[in-house]
């Protein structure tokens, strides 16, 4: 494998790795609070053992989080140099203000850990929601630093000279608020479904019943909401690409010759040698309908498109078909809950349970998905249309070496926090409840 | 406004070095304890850094970020250069940062807890060695800055800056100033019965930072570092390290009579000497290559970029600070202000 390859794939797996516990520790605080407050309103010690636990998820999760955090801030000058050099200037801002945000969220979070007894009860609890709405805060930031990869603003290119830089017209770049948008829904999807799902499969097995139900119903309220909402934010995305990175959007959709009223495709296997479809469901006109709300309009096809600068059309295909799969199906979820409130004998039935402890990792496997679009999909560029990955990629070879290192050490560390949240729900199960 | 990112940068360089130097060398005075004083240690280190664990290494992200942003050519030698000891940096940084957090919060306290506490100690001796050596061969004056890579040996390019006697010897020379820091905060942290431990442990904390700064100098100057022979011509320089040097012996005095706020402020203050010296030995001349010095004020990002970022910078302060001092005084880490 060359350099580069190892660079990309070692950049993509830590991103991989980071996102899950960033998302999780940006929206967990939010459960926390709701039981949290549950419990100032009622004094129900279910609430305060199940905050006291989500706690603790919270935490070792921000450690995690932060830690992997601090290595991709590293890895994106050590794996990119030249790109640094050239960006690190023009999205300094959303950086630094994400530093910021990060460091509002580990005080507040010192005061929430350690506050208990030893601050005003208010003023704790609203300690905590500091701590979810600067976890947010980072988030919308540092994707509004990949949107800007993707829709670069906020300078002038001349000659391969990066002049006239606006900071702040790099920070509104084009792309930020539909990606900061669909990013924090996703990550309020796929938390609340994988907590819930957690919750779910407690209930299922006929552990500590009634906390864990009540610990389901607040995670996944947050989640059937934001999953509801996930569609419109994801069409909204898919209109914003059409006009801005017209090539990903036709490796979405694995659309190869332009045409009027293009149709769109459901599954089907791509050929990236012959540029051929097959084994698909054909809907007419749809993708014209989806990307320009006109069942007539044009689509470019990707034949029109010299082959350098296409990116690999099978994978950003097939990532995209999964989050769109996952995502409706999730919403459909989202609407099951929202009825069974109605239909509380619905909560009596295991399978109602099994179903949801089945979608608990779904959320993410859509949100892997989703990134992997955007980022292939804006392949071959690392700024798209100004500068090549090719030419960003450190010029240290061995990279593999530190590819395998990150593995290593990534998968061990999954291996851990797992069985430590395995513990956690142990520990909450044998706990004696008033 | 450039002014002003300086400040910054100086300042969370500075803070970095002692919080999260503090904090390193917590797992190091616990690495050197006899059983059952690990314990001891292990309560007393929770309980004090426990609150501003997390933001104490929030100090190195924002100095990245000035630097990415601010200097993008002096960042771009470093992470080129130095992607190795970086890496290893980073490497300590987890295995610490996970450490830390699971023999804190796992539900259940048993035998796993040996592994965490070893795996921190270690990581946390470990990691400020990293750190230093990477400090090192900024200075070491063995770094080759070039364009054509292919004229070069892997080993010149990647491994020799940061693998040699005088790289090591920083960072075996930071890693003492760590312990250092840590030893005194807890002078004032633990009861009277267990005080002794610990003014023991600084002393010969202090003895160590001693010993290896002299080594490093002499070391310098025997094989021509010229960031060494620099250092001893330097009239600021030798005005600092004069002044820290007569500072060692009340800080002696007040470590044997344990008094805590002095301690902290001269073991605080030595750290800060030694920093300004190392800085202004050179200054901006901050990277020391075989074939050339690197300024860091030469490789400024346009106006505007550093407008934006000391404006982001204030904002940014004025909302961080307070609230990280009411955490600090929340929690009685600030004792000192009421004593
Ligand atoms: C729970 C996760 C999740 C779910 C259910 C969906 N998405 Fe998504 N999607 C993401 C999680 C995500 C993401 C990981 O968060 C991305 C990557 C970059 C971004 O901004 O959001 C993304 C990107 C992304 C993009 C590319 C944006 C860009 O490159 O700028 C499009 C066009 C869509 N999505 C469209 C959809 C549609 C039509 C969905 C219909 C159901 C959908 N997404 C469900
Ligand atoms: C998809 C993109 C990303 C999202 C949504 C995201 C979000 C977050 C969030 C919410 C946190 C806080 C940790 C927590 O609350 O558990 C965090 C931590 C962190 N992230 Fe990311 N991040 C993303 C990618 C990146 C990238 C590309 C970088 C590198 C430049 C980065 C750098 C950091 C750093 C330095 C921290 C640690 C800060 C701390 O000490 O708390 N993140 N991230
Ligand atoms: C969870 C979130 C993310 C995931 C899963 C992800 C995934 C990936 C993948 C798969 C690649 C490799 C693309 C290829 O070479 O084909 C990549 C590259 C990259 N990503 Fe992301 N990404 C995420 C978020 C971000 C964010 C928030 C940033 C920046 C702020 C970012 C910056 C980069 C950079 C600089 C590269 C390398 C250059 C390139 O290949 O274009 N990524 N990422």
């Amino acid at each position: 494998m060359d350099n580069l390859d190892a660079a990309r794939l070692q950049m993509a797996f830590t991103l991989i790795f980071h996102i899950v516990f960033a998302c999780i520790g940006m929206v967990m605080p939010f459960f926390m609070i709701i039981a949290h407050k549950k419990w100032l309103n009622t004094r129900d010690p279910i609430f305060l053992k199940l905050t006291k636990s989500w706690q603790k998820g919270v935490a070792i999760f921000f450690v995690v989080g932060a830690v992997s955090g601090t290595a991709l801030s590293f890895e994106l000058g050590l794996l990119w140099p030249e790109f640094m050099k050239h960006a690190g200037p023009i999205i300094g801002m959303p950086f630094s203000l994400e530093g910021a945000a990060f460091f509002v969220e580990a005080v507040a979070l010192g005061f929430y850990l350690y506050g208990w007894g030893r601050i005003s009860e208010k003023f704790h609890w609203f300690t905590g929601i500091i701590v979810g709405l600067s976890g947010v805060a980072s988030g919308i930031l540092v994707v509004s630093a990949n949107g800007w990869m993707n829709a670069p603003s906020g300078f002038d290119y001349v000659n391969g000279e990066f002049l006239n830089i606006d900071p702040v017209q790099a920070l509104l770049n084009p792309a930020w608020f539909t990606q900061a948008l669909h990013m924090t829904l996703a990550a309020f999807t796929a938390t609340g479904f994988a907590v819930a799902g957690i919750h779910a499969y407690q209930i299922y097995k006929k552990r500590q019943v009634a906390l864990h139900k009540k610990a389901f119903k607040i995670a996944i309220t947050f989640g059937a909401i934001a999953a509801i909402l996930q569609p419109i934010s994801g069409d909204l995305s898919a209109k914003d690409i059409a006009k801005r990175q017209p090539v990903k959007l036709a490796a979405m959709e694995a659309h190869y010759e332009t045409k009027k009223g293009a149709p769109l495709y459901i599954g089907g296997l791509v050929d990236d040698e012959k540029e051929k479809v097959s084994y698909k469901i054909e809907i007419p006109k749809a993708l014209s309908f989806l990307a320009f709300g006109d069942f007539n309009a044009e689509v470019k096809g990707l034949k029109d498109y010299p082959k350098d600068v296409r990116p690999k059309v099978s994978i950003v295909h097939y990532a995209f078909q999964t989050m769109v799969g996952v995502g409706t199906l999730l919403m459909l979820a989202g609407f099951l809950f929202f009825i069974s409130l109605k239909k509380m004998s619905w909560w009596k039935n295991k399978s109602f349970w099994l179903l949801f402890s089945i979608l608990a990792p779904m959320g993410f496997i859509a949100l892997e998905a989703g990134w992997i679009v955007t980022e292939v999909g804006r392949q071959p560029w690392i700024i798209h249309n100004i500068m090549k990955t090719k030419d960003a990629v450190t010029p240290m070879p061995g990279m593999i070496y530190s590819f395998y290192m990150y593995i290593i050490l990534y998968g061990v560390l999954t291996v851990a926090v797992t069985w430590l949240m395995i513990r956690q729900i142990k520990s909450l199960n044998q706990a004696k409840l008033a | 406004m450039l002014n002003v990112v300086l400040f910054f940068l100086a300042t969370s360089l500075v803070l970095y070095v002692i919080l999260a130097g503090a904090d390193f060398g917590a797992g190091i005075v616990e690495l050197f304890s006899t059983k059952s004083n690990q314990a001891l240690t292990k309560k007393t280190i929770y309980r004090v850094m426990g609150p501003v664990w997390e933001a104490n290494h929030i100090w190195i992200i924002i100095l990245i970020v000035i630097l990415w942003v601010g200097f993008p050519d002096f960042y771009n030698v470093l992470v080129v250069y130095l992607h190795i000891p970086l890496t290893l940096v980073l490497l300590g940084i987890t295995m610490r940062g996970v450490a830390f957090v699971f023999r804190h919060y796992d539900a259940y306290k048993d035998k796993s807890q040996i592994l965490y506490d070893w795996l921190f100690r270690i990581s946390s001796l470990l990691t400020p060695i990293f750190l230093g050596m990477t400090a090192g061969s900024m200075l070491s004056g063995k770094l080759v800055i070039t364009d054509s890579y292919e004229q070069y040996t892997f080993y010149d390019l990647f491994i020799a800056p940061w693998l040699n006697g005088f790289s090591i010897l920083v960072g075996f020379f930071f890693a003492a100033l760590c312990a250092f820091l840590t030893s005194i905060l807890l002078i004032g942290e633990s009861d009277i019965t267990n005080r002794k431990i610990y003014v023991r442990k600084s002393k010969y904390a202090t003895l160590m930072v001693i010993g290896l700064g002299f080594l490093v100098l002499c070391f310098g100057f025997i094989n021509d570092i010229i960031f060494i022979t620099d250092f001893i011509k330097n009239p600021y320089t030798i005005v600092l390290i004069i002044l820290s040097a007569l500072l060692i012996l009340p800080l002696l005095r007040s470590i044997k009579q344990a008094t805590k706020v002095l301690s902290r402020t001269l073991a605080g203050l030595q750290v800060i000497l030694i920093l300004f010296a190392a800085m202004f030995a050179h200054f901006p001349y901050l990277i020391i290559a075989s074939n050339t010095e690197m300024s860091l004020l030469e490789t400024v990002a346009p106006e505007a970029v550093i407008k934006v970022l000391g404006i982001t910078l204030i904002i940014g302060g004025l909302v961080i600070l307070p609230g990280l001092f009411h955490l600090l005084k929340s929690f009685k880490m600030i004792k000192v202000l009421e004593s």
